[in-house]
């Protein structure tokens, strides 16, 4: 008798596991939550969690007859290809996920994506390392979309912010980067888009953990460029911009990644400090409401009264608008398993949401952005940016 | 290009007494505990967060806020002393991985204190002085000076003072200078505790020409620990020349190569100096 009730307890316990198994959504999350490249993770993560808990805390969403919660699994990278490696297969494998976003960074996009690409078909990866656009649509990476807006092409902001910095009348710029995997990128994309406006484009790479900047500083002004194009991370970019206007060698700056408040910081010294921002939270909290809306939310969820202006513009990418999106998708496919049937929705679909986000045919997304052009003295002028 | 040359030399020679406070660190602690205190960069970091937190949150001025966060380095120091190093004394590999952990513990406490949000502290001596047709700002002229005297004061501490002869004489021979009278687990804390306060210092007057994120220390430690070989461990004034030359290296290499390259440049330095003289440029020389 003891041993049927055993067996019967064993297969109760079975189906229910099974059923709970079955009506959780596990979304996987590769992005570097510390060290000195978190900034491009940090806020992917805390959009993501915040996304997912709301969900959960109104019920879960609904696909066909079934209700379904969410999970997230979002170990730290550190920034480093090899621990992202392993995180992703115990996502994959272990977990048995079948949406992952991230990563934001191209090294470690670089070092998952064989790993990734021997999975194709089973999940999909959701990231906006720049590395991720020369990828898409090629054989066997079906599993690939990218999150962020591309900087080359017709309607790529990095095109569209040159043609600004032409507008102004600048001629040379000065490229300062990080040499690194992205910056490889970076000059890559750039070059050809300064050389086809017209405009010369000096670069100089510096070693990663730089603080000091005098000597390339130096070396640049001397060819006496009209723009400074510098680094991709705030973490550089405060050094850089206070040493450049400290020391008088450079006053106008010119940027396609990094927040404002190393311009800010140094108003008085600048005479233009033009900047590609996702979305510009200080102006958009005062007009849009579902800004005002997130921020609110925000500051609840994390139980702070600062919100991270300087870096929620990064929730444009694989983030809080992302989750939801893909809930959408999901509603649409009519189901959560079927990862071409998801990927086909989530391509056809625009979310209106902080941003209004669109895949195009590759797989890459659209969405609406700001320059902002901040002149002497610290006043910003605000331009939204529809790429078509 | 004899201005960006000149430039360089200076500004590598001020970047190097960075370098050279710490090494100042490396070197102290480990002719007294023989243990080499790589944990000496996350007091840096400390320090460059105190003198930024009472400067700019608390409302200090910066020179009592550099007081402070050197109290606060040196407190903290006492404390991963008494705690922690006091049990790896003369074991190079324990003090070793004491100090390792103790990085990676610091840091990532650092990171979800302050974020990985840059702080800056405000300009504290705002304004360039012109020299040459070399600007250089004033807080690093400044800096230099102050990182020059301490440097030299501890040089002067070591020499004309008992408890710096004592110091001497314990780093030659141990048993000796317990048995002249020498308290030696009091001058080994001393030296730890001396070691932090001046990474502190060295983190609290960074804080004033660099923004701040908690790797800071590591890069800067590794540099120390490189001056330190070059000059030869033990050696006080050394430390400070290890430090200045690696500095100048960088400085100028990056003018005629590429700067993306510039860790390496002091480094094959480092390598060319112990072909021709493995104890370092100044050993003997204590």
């Amino acid at each position: 008798m003891k041993n049927r009730i055993a067996v019967v307890a064993a297969a109760l316990a079975a189906t229910v596991s099974s059923a709970y198994a079955q009506d959780v959504v596990k979304i996987g999350q590769i992005e570097a939550q510390t060290g000195t490249l978190a900034t491009y993770g940090w806020m992917g993560h805390q959009g993501a969690n915040m996304a997912i808990t709301e969900i959960n805390n109104a019920g879960g969403f609904k696909v066909g007859n079934k209700t379904y919660k969410m999970e997230l699994v979002s170990p730290d990278t550190r920034a480093n290809p090899q621990d992202a490696l392993i995180q992703l297969k115990s996502i994959l494998e272990q977990q048995k996920a079948k949406y992952v976003f991230g990563p934001f960074l191209t090294n470690v996009f670089n070092g998952i994506e064989p790993y990734a690409t021997q999975n194709n078909g089973k999940f999909l990866l959701m990231g906006g390392a720049t590395a991720i656009h020369a990828q898409l649509g090629t054989p066997n990476r079906d599993y690939l979309m990218r999150t962020w807006n591309w900087d080359a092409g017709a309607s790529g902001f990095g095109q569209l912010m040159v043609d600004y910095l032409k507008k102004q009348g600048s001629k040379k710029t000065a490229m300062i980067f990080q040499n690194d995997a992205f910056t490889k990128v970076a000059v890559d994309i750039y070059t050809p888009i300064f050389k086809a406006a017209g405009m010369e484009l000096q670069v100089e790479l510096f070693e990663p953990g730089t603080k000091d900047f005098s000597a390339p500083l130096a070396k640049l002004a001397a060819g006496k460029p009209d723009y400074l194009f510098p680094g991709y991370t705030d973490a550089v970019l405060y050094d850089i911009v206070r040493q450049a206007t400290e020391t008088g060698l450079f006053k106008n700056f010119f940027l396609v990644r990094g927040s404002m408040a190393p311009g800010l910081k140094n108003k008085d010294l600048i005479d233009n400090y033009i900047a590609y921002l996702p979305k510009y939270f200080e102006q958009a909290e005062k007009t849009e409401p579902k800004v005002r809306e997130f921020i609110t939310k925000y500051k609840a969820f994390y139980k702070t009264n600062d919100f991270p202006y300087d870096q929620a513009p990064l929730c444009s990418s694989s983030c809080y608008d992302h989750i939801y999106m893909l809930v959408e998708a999901m509603k649409k496919a009519g189901t959560v398993d079927d990862v071409a049937k998801v990927k086909a929705a989530l391509m056809s679909i625009t979310y209106d949401g902080l941003w209004k986000i669109r895949y195009d045919t590759t797989g890459e997304a659209v969405f609406d952005f700001d320059v902002l052009h901040m002149k002497k003295g610290g006043a910003i002028t605000a331009t939204r940016v529809n790429p078509k | 290009m004899g201005q960006l040359i000149f430039g360089q030399l200076l500004n590598g020679a001020i970047i190097g007494t960075l370098y050279g406070i710490i090494a100042l660190g490396v070197t102290l602690t480990f002719g007294i505990t023989g243990i080499v205190n790589f944990a000496l960069g996350v007091f840096m970091m400390l320090g460059a967060y105190a003198a930024w937190y009472f400067t700019d949150t608390a409302g200090l001025p910066y020179p009592i806020a550099v007081l402070c966060a050197v109290g606060v380095t040196a407190l903290a120091g006492l404390v991963a002393d008494q705690a922690l190093f006091r049990f790896t004394r003369n074991n190079l590999v324990n003090g070793l991985l004491v100090s390792i952990g103790m990085i990676a513990v610091l840091e990532a406490t650092a990171l979800l204190i302050f974020t990985a949000t840059p702080k800056e502290l405000h300009r504290v001596m705002p304004g360039v002085i012109q020299f040459m047709g070399f600007v250089l700002p004033k807080m690093k002229l400044t800096v230099f000076l102050v990182l020059l005297a301490v440097i030299f004061g501890t040089y002067a501490a070591l020499t004309r003072t008992w408890i710096g002869r004592a110091a001497y004489a314990y780093a030659q021979n141990p048993e000796a200078a317990e048995l002249m009278g020498v308290r030696t687990a009091r001058l080994q804390t001393g030296v730890v505790v001396y070691s932090t306060a001046l990474a502190g210092l060295g983190g609290a007057l960074y804080a004033s020409l660099y923004s701040l994120e908690p790797t800071l220390g590591s890069l800067f430690v590794l540099k120390a620990v490189e001056a330190a070989i070059l000059a030869g461990i033990g050696s006080v004034i050394g430390s400070l020349f290890g430090g200045v030359i690696l500095g100048v290296t960088e400085g100028v290499g990056s003018i005629y190569l590429p700067l993306a390259f510039r860790d390496v440049y002091g480094l094959v330095f480092l390598v060319a100096i112990l072909l021709f003289m493995p104890a370092g440029l100044f050993a003997g020389r204590k």
